[in-house]
């Protein structure tokens, strides 16, 4: 009887271990015939994306997933380390569980509502107002001027990437939190003690004394938004571009799936969709295993965390 | 003196900045459920949750089909996904304890509860729709279920190794073989919070969207039947924001409103329980 | 004798209801070594603690009475903590060198006095090492991680860079206790070396210690300064009871 429930729970893990094989399987299976067609680097590279002609390159997805991710990290990455400073180190105790939680309570709204919502009052916002603003400001600098040039529609990659950088925030902020709040007290306070102010006890004791969490927290924040679809599905537009501007249209490998798959109608372009499939499970997978090693080697240096 | 003005000056700077990225983290979240309340409430009627939907363009109507597709998506995605999960968390909790396998498959089981959620839903065409031939619940049920599978064992992981040794020592001690152990002993020390982690993976997996597209499809008829296309409230508020008409944009509006606080009330007392249960963590 | 600090009618409340430490009376000598002993919850780190305003870095803290130092009252509102703590420095109970190398962790309170220039800054920091008897044993390895240290060793570099900034003062607290004896005895005797040019007040637990190295000791008891007095006194012929039956071990 003990070995019968022994073979269960053992199947039962190994469930885990049978998904991901068969995953990276199946999606090998079915983006054959475009891997054959397209070859790896050629397939990478090519900006077509042209159903008619059934020519397919996953450039212009990889541009957008790529631009996207990056910018919603520069917005999100400040301000998830400032929130963990905030709770850590600023708020009177009474109010650093109820911020905490309620940041957290950005990571519980499901994503199909963050791309709604973005959808229907922040893109309206950030193409009356925001974008104006910047194409005013930043977009006559030297330089960087060209990205924020161009027709403000508020359905582009600067909308996307600010609703993708709310969505992270709580992921960036939590373990950054935590990692924080495993500096020993007695650490911070010798730094105080030879007459450090509070942020240079921030910026040159718990930062550093957390690097691998936070950068644990990043890769992990930063394999989230690779994967995103609902959040930017709406406001991206499904362009297949590479642009200089971000109030361009773009697409990002989830969009492009989630919009044209089950469009798909001849076996070239649904395979090259699984290929598209493959190449983000493969890009996930590998920042994800990157974050795990952080993180593990984190937890190994302070083994009180969690 | 003036360079210690400065440093001051600068810690103030900084943890101003500091406090203003917790305002800004606040100002999100009060203006996303704000707009949600605000534009939800108001297509909000007993109809929405009685009819089924009228004919594209023709004003009316509700989201019943919506209402039941998603809670039988999700009760059989938990029906599969739970027990999975929790039998799996327990082995490597229990019987592979500390072993180098438990370990591995452990991490991978974390890198599984992020992997881009779409894929799944294009692995789950490839092995199921494809095959059958056409949409069904079924493969919806079973999308969700996958990623349900690694969170769940995680979870019950964790709350296994929380329950202290001695416990099963004790029952060892009394001959009881491990099963018995396991299933009388340590199940029961860690039943709330192996509960409340299953109730959290519900809401996770409730809110999804991606996975759903190409594997249950949409269905604007009322429809049972797993085996055919279904309609969920995600898929369903993609549809309608996406669609020409004011009357769907409402309902959506309306959709967005009960499943975005149905889970936020599921997570928040889910996150109370453990608090109160396992402390701080 | 000189008069470096002192301490009149001091009390200290943790929170509405916890008057931890009650009317203390007393006067840090300069150049000496001060020793606060009592038994484990007395508020001899407590008191030590109120002489760099450590306490304000917690709420719910409310100090009474006068510190005198330098002419000051450092416990009035005006109090520049910063420049305070770098005039009188700590040392913890357990190592703390902060996450970078042996070299910066001693330059830490230089380069945050705008020190910058790395002919001073090299000169300092070994000249630090040197007064907490470590040079030898890291000069070579200067650019190295704290970390690599060993316990005594980390204590020692963390007595450097408290010293490195030439404070007037310096609190221990209870320093030696996470050392072996070798380690202990190292900086017993580095401590005793140090008073030529700093005022040191070290709260231990270990009475032998107290009666090695300090000139002035001080007895608390229930947050209460029970006797103070030279420490060849303190420990052969105490006013109080109290002090007799705790350094003869009769309790503790």
């Amino acid at each position: 009887m003990d070995i019968l429930f022994y073979m269960l729970t053992a199947l039962a893990a190994l469930a885990i271990v049978a998904v991901t094989a068969g995953i990276f399987y199946i999606l090998i299976r079915e983006s054959y015939p475009a891997i054959k067609k397209f070859g790896v680097i050629r397939f990478i590279l090519a900006k077509d994306w042209d159903p008619y002609r059934e020519v397919f390159g996953a450039a212009t997805n990889l541009f957008g997933t790529a631009i996207t991710t990056c910018l919603s990290l520069v917005i999100s990455v400040p301000v998830a380390l400032g929130i963990a400073i905030f709770v850590t180190e600023i708020a009177p105790d009474f109010l650093k569980g109820p911020i905490g939680a309620a940041i957290e309570l950005l990571a519980a709204i499901p994503s199909i509502i963050y791309g709604f919502w973005g959808f229907f009052t922040l893109a309206p916002i950030m193409a009356n107002h925001i974008e104006p603003f910047l194409m005013d400001t930043l977009g006559k600098v030297p330089v960087m001027g060209p990205l924020f040039q161009g027709t403000p529609m508020g359905i582009d990659l600067l909308t996307a990437s600010l609703i993708l950088s709310i969505m992270i925030i709580p992921f960036t902020a939590s373990i950054s939190r935590d990692a924080f709040n495993l500096t020993p007290e007695i650490v911070k306070e010798s730094a105080y003690a030879v007459g450090a102010t509070r942020w240079e006890v921030v910026k040159n004791v718990v930062i550093p004394y957390s690097r691998l969490g936070i950068f644990g927290g990043v890769a992990l924040s930063l394999g989230r938004a690779l994967g995103e679809t609902m959040a930017v599905a709406f406001v991206l537009g499904n362009t297949h571009q590479i642009t200089s501007s971000l109030f361009d249209t773009a697409a990002t490998i989830t969009v492009t799936l989630a919009n044209e798959f089950t469009e798909a109608a001849s076996k070239t372009y649904l395979a090259s969709l699984f290929y598209l499939a493959l190449l983000l499970f493969i890009i996930s997978f590998a920042i994800l295993a990157l974050a795990k090693v952080f993180l593990i080697r984190y937890q190994k240096k302070n083994p009180g965390g969690h | 003196m003036e360079r210690e003005t400065r440093r001051k000056l600068q810690s103030a700077v900084a943890l101003v900045l500091s406090t203003l990225a917790a305002l800004f983290g606040l100002f999100w979240l009060v203006f996303i459920l704000g707009s949600v309340l605000v534009h939800g409430m108001r297509a909000l009627s007993p109809g929405f949750f009685l009819h089924d939907p009228t004919p594209a363009g023709i004003p009316g109507g509700g989201m019943r089909n919506a209402f039941v597709g998603q809670l039988l998506i999700t009760f059989f995605a938990t029906l599969i996904g739970v027990p999975v999960g929790i039998l799996g968390g327990t082995f490597l909790a229990e019987y592979a304890r500390g072993k180098r396998l438990a370990h591995y498959v452990s991490v991978l089981a974390d890198i599984m509860v992020t992997v881009p959620t779409i894929v799944v839903g294009t692995f789950i065409y490839a092995v199921m729709v494809k095959p059958m031939g056409h949409f069904s619940g079924w493969a919806g049920a079973v999308a969700l279920a996958v990623i349900m599978i690694p969170v769940v064992l995680r979870t019950t992981e964790n709350m296994l190794t929380l329950v202290p040794w001695t416990l099963r020592e004790a029952a060892f001690a009394l001959g009881a073989p491990y099963y018995k152990v396991i299933i009388q002993v340590v199940y029961r020390g860690a039943i709330t919070g192996i509960f409340t982690g299953v109730l959290l993976s519900i809401a996770r997996v409730a809110g999804e969207t991606a996975p759903l597209l190409f594997t249950s499809f949409n269905n604007t008829f009322f429809s049972g039947n797993m085996n055919g296309p279904m309609a969920s409230l995600t898929v369903t508020i993609f549809q309608y924001a996406m669609g020409p008409y004011d009357d769907w944009h409402a309902q959506a509006w309306a959709a967005a409103l009960v499943i975005t606080f149905a889970i936020l009330v599921v997570t928040v007392v889910g996150r109370m329980v453990i608090k109160l249960r396992y402390g701080k963590k | 004798m000189n008069i470096d600090m002192q301490i009149k009618g001091l009390n200290f409340y943790y929170g509405d209801k916890h008057h931890v430490l009650q009317n203390i009376n007393l006067e840090i000598y300069k150049n000496t070594v001060t020793a606060l002993i009592g038994p484990s919850g007395c508020g001899k780190t407590t008191l030590l603690r109120c002489f760099n305003r450590m306490h304000d870095l917690y709420p719910g803290n409310r100090y009474e009475g006068e510190i005198i130092f330098q002419g000051r009252n450092i416990l009035s509102r005006e109090t520049d903590l910063i420049d305070l703590r770098s005039r009188i420095g700590m040392v913890f109970q357990k190592p703390t060198p902060f996450p970078m190398t042996i070299f910066d962790n001693v330059a830490y309170g230089l380069r945050l006095r705008g020190i910058r220039k790395k002919s001073i800054l090299s000169e300092k920091v070994e000249q630090a090492l040197k007064h907490s008897a470590i040079w030898d044993e890291v000069k070579d390895k200067l650019h190295q991680s704290a970390y690599a240290l060993s316990g005594g060793q980390q204590q020692r570099l963390v007595i450097a860079r408290a010293l490195a900034v030439e404070p007037e003062a310096l609190l221990f607290d209870e320093p030696t206790s996470a050392l072996d004896p070798i380690s202990t005895a190292k900086i017993e005797e580095l401590i005793d070396g140090l008073k030529e040019n700093v005022t040191i007040i070290i709260v231990t637990h270990n009475l032998q210690q107290a009666a090695r190295i300090s000139e002035w000791t001080g007895f608390l008891m229930l947050g209460e300064l029970v006797e103070f007095d030279r420490t060849e006194k303190i420990f052969t012929v105490p006013k109080e009871k109290l002090t007799e039956d705790y350094v003869t071990g009769r309790f503790g």
